[in-house]
């Protein structure tokens, strides 16, 4: 008998008891719509973690180093330029960039008002924001900032503290490192980042030599590099020259470890539900096995006949076994499409999507049919298997 | 065309083993009309089951166009018995859960034919036998008559060398036994197509050619029936 034959003919068979066949499934659905979740829901969280914690688009990773200075009072920042033309002529095999990470928001810096050196927070704006309001005065604009204007705006309780009135505080000077400021405004209603004593256009802070050092840098690995292992020598050969070694220490936070423990945690989580849905499968398996020996005994007639008019013991074991991998395929696909749609429902609760790859796809499509020939098997031989006198009888 | 050597045939094993059939020899040409008669429990269902390449488990020698079929192993017999004889059962053997033209395109199938193809043929089959209208009914909504009429439908449709017809009018009334025996006689003379008849009943056999008689699995006559 043809393949293609057989197989309409087990369709047909399955056909005539739809309610039974529905509830063969049952367990297979079940267990392959656990599996798909859990895995889609893994892979959705594996990929956030990865977005999250690798800065470029590219994939390549990042890591920073940070220093601590012993003594906070301390003016320097730790990072000099020179630091960093070390790390790129020593490191240019493992590093694709090398760079200041430069703090934008809440940064402490030394500042002089009037005659008063003061420590003092400042964040950077690129021209007006709805964070905060101006009270009096104008506000830094775009092209301010664009074209380096040394101007600022200040707090307005900072601002009524040392000058008494806001009109007081207008066109007073402020510096900050080399570069001095000119107060154009008074800022109130502040918020998050922006309540801080001054705010100063973000180019104009950033071009001045002040801001040519810094408290952390940002490494870009090329890919394939081992991030740890770049990571760990860089740290030590700045422990060894860095310019500030011995004002303070260097450090660093091992994001690609920290990464695969994360992706070992969700991995582990994934085998231990998948253990859980194998055994459902199992059972599930064992219902497939269980109605398929109901259904060659009811059809011992049929088995007969088909034997008498010249079926082959082959063809009524395939006829079978093609039955239950049918079920069980079935009960898989939809499965699949319940597990997806069940994680992606569960995901919009998540902050994070749920992703079904062509992989999961296949896992579904794979184990249903391992399920259905591991428990077809032995029902289909019985049937092959079977007398055919004495059906005849 | 059948020549059956020194068969013979043991049901169980050992102690309680029973003797079926004894010493038969028979030989059964093409185009013959043969019925055997006997009790029941005279081996004669045995004796067409060996014949029609169901049952595989005998000692002795049986040549089917000088071929050694008792050297055949069980697929061997499969492929035989698609190609080479068609059944007739008492109780119609149809698988009901199928339409009538799936029961009949079935041998046809199983000697790997495509569900298309076979179309034609089941259609001329059953005009044949008179039911050209049933092809999409269920077995179980037609008579008996019709139903034994589907399953001769279906022992023709592979255009075999022989048909074994076990007791074919056995659960069906007179007239239509009648009819089922005119459409046998048909098919033995218009298509030479031997047939081979289990019955117990006279009537029915007298519409043969040749009475094999069968008592506790002897050969007791072997006659010609006068026309």
């Amino acid at each position: 008998m043809l393949f293609i034959e057989l197989l309409k003919t087990s369709w047909q068979s399955l056909r005539v008891n739809p309610k039974r066949s529905f509830l063969t499934m049952i367990g297979i659905v079940i267990g392959i719509a656990a599996v798909i979740t859990i895995i889609a829901l893994g892979n959705g969280v594996k990929a956030k973690i990865l977005k999250e914690l690798q800065a470029t688009n590219t994939g390549k990773q990042t890591t920073e180093i940070n220093y601590y200075p012993n003594d906070s009072t301390a003016a320097t920042q730790g990072f000099s330029e020179n630091d960093l033309e070390q790390i790129r002529s020593n490191f240019s095999a493992t590093l694709s960039a090398v760079k200041f990470k430069r703090d934008t928001k809440n940064i402490s810096n030394t500042v002089t008002m009037g005659n008063d050196n003061r420590t003092a927070t400042l964040s950077l704006v690129k021209g007006a924001n709805q964070h905060y309001d101006i009270s009096t005065g104008h506000n830094i604009t775009k092209s301010d900032n664009e074209v380096n204007n040394q101007v600022a705006l200040l707090n307005k309780k900072l601002a009524i503290k040392e000058y008494g009135t806001e009109e007081n505080a207008l066109g007073s000077a402020l510096s900050v490192g080399d570069n001095t400021y000119k107060i154009v405004g008074i800022f109130t209603k502040a918020s998050d980042d922006y309540n801080v004593d001054f705010l100063l256009p973000q180019k104009t802070y950033l071009y001045s030599t002040a801001a040519q050092n810094g408290s952390t840098i940002k490494l870009t690995f090329n890919k394939g590099v081992k991030v740890s292992n770049a990571s760990k020598k860089i740290v030590s050969f700045l422990k060894k020259n860095g310019s500030s070694r011995k004002a303070g220490s260097y450090e660093y936070t091992d994001m690609g470890s920290l990464l695969s423990g994360i992706s070992k945690v969700i991995s582990s989580l994934t085998y231990f539900i998948s253990a859980i849905a194998g055994i459902s499968l199992f059972i599930a398996g064992i219902g497939v096995m269980n109605m398929m020996y109901i259904s060659v005994s009811e059809r011992t007639q049929e088995i007969g006949i088909r034997l008498a008019v010249g079926a082959s013991g082959r063809s009524i074991m395939l006829q079978f076994l093609l039955e239950a991998i049918m079920l069980t395929v079935f009960g898989g696909l939809l499965g699949f499409l319940i597990g997806w749609g069940t994680a992606a429902l569960i995901s919009l609760a998540l902050p994070f999507k749920a992703i079904v790859t062509f992989g999961s796809f296949l896992l579904a499509f794979g184990v249903s049919s391992l399920v259905g020939i591991v428990f077809g098997l032995l029902p289909a031989k019985q049937a092959a298997n079977k007398n055919l006198i004495d059906i005849l009888r | 065309m059948i020549d059956i050597k020194n068969v013979n045939k043991f049901y169980g094993q050992g102690d309680s083993s029973f003797h079926v059939l004894h010493d038969i020899n028979l030989s059964i040409s093409e185009g013959e009309f043969v019925s055997i008669m006997g009790q029941s429990g005279s081996g004669k269902s045995t004796l067409i089951n060996i014949i029609g390449f169901l049952d595989d488990e005998f000692k002795g020698e049986y040549f089917y166009y000088n071929h050694p079929i008792h050297e055949y192993t069980r697929t061997q017999f499969s492929k035989l018995r698609n190609q080479n004889v068609g059944f007739v059962f008492q109780n119609f053997k149809l698988i009901n859960t199928l339409t009538v033209a799936d029961n009949v395109g079935l041998p046809l199938l199983y000697a790997g034919e495509k569900r298309k193809a076979i179309k034609e043929q089941v259609k001329d089959v059953l005009e044949a036998v008179g039911l050209p209208d049933a092809s999409e009914k269920k077995p179980t909504n037609l008579s008996g008559g019709q139903q034994q009429r589907v399953s001769i439908a279906r022992a023709i449709v592979t255009n075999p060398q022989f048909l074994i017809a076990d007791e074919p009018t056995g659960a069906l009334d007179s007239k239509t036994s009648r009819e089922i025996m005119t459409l046998f006689k048909e098919l033995n003379q218009k298509n030479k197509t031997t047939i081979i008849m289990v019955t117990h009943d006279e009537k029915v056999a007298l519409q043969s050619e040749r009475i094999i008689q069968i008592l506790d699995g002897r050969i007791l006559s072997d006659k010609k029936v006068n026309a």
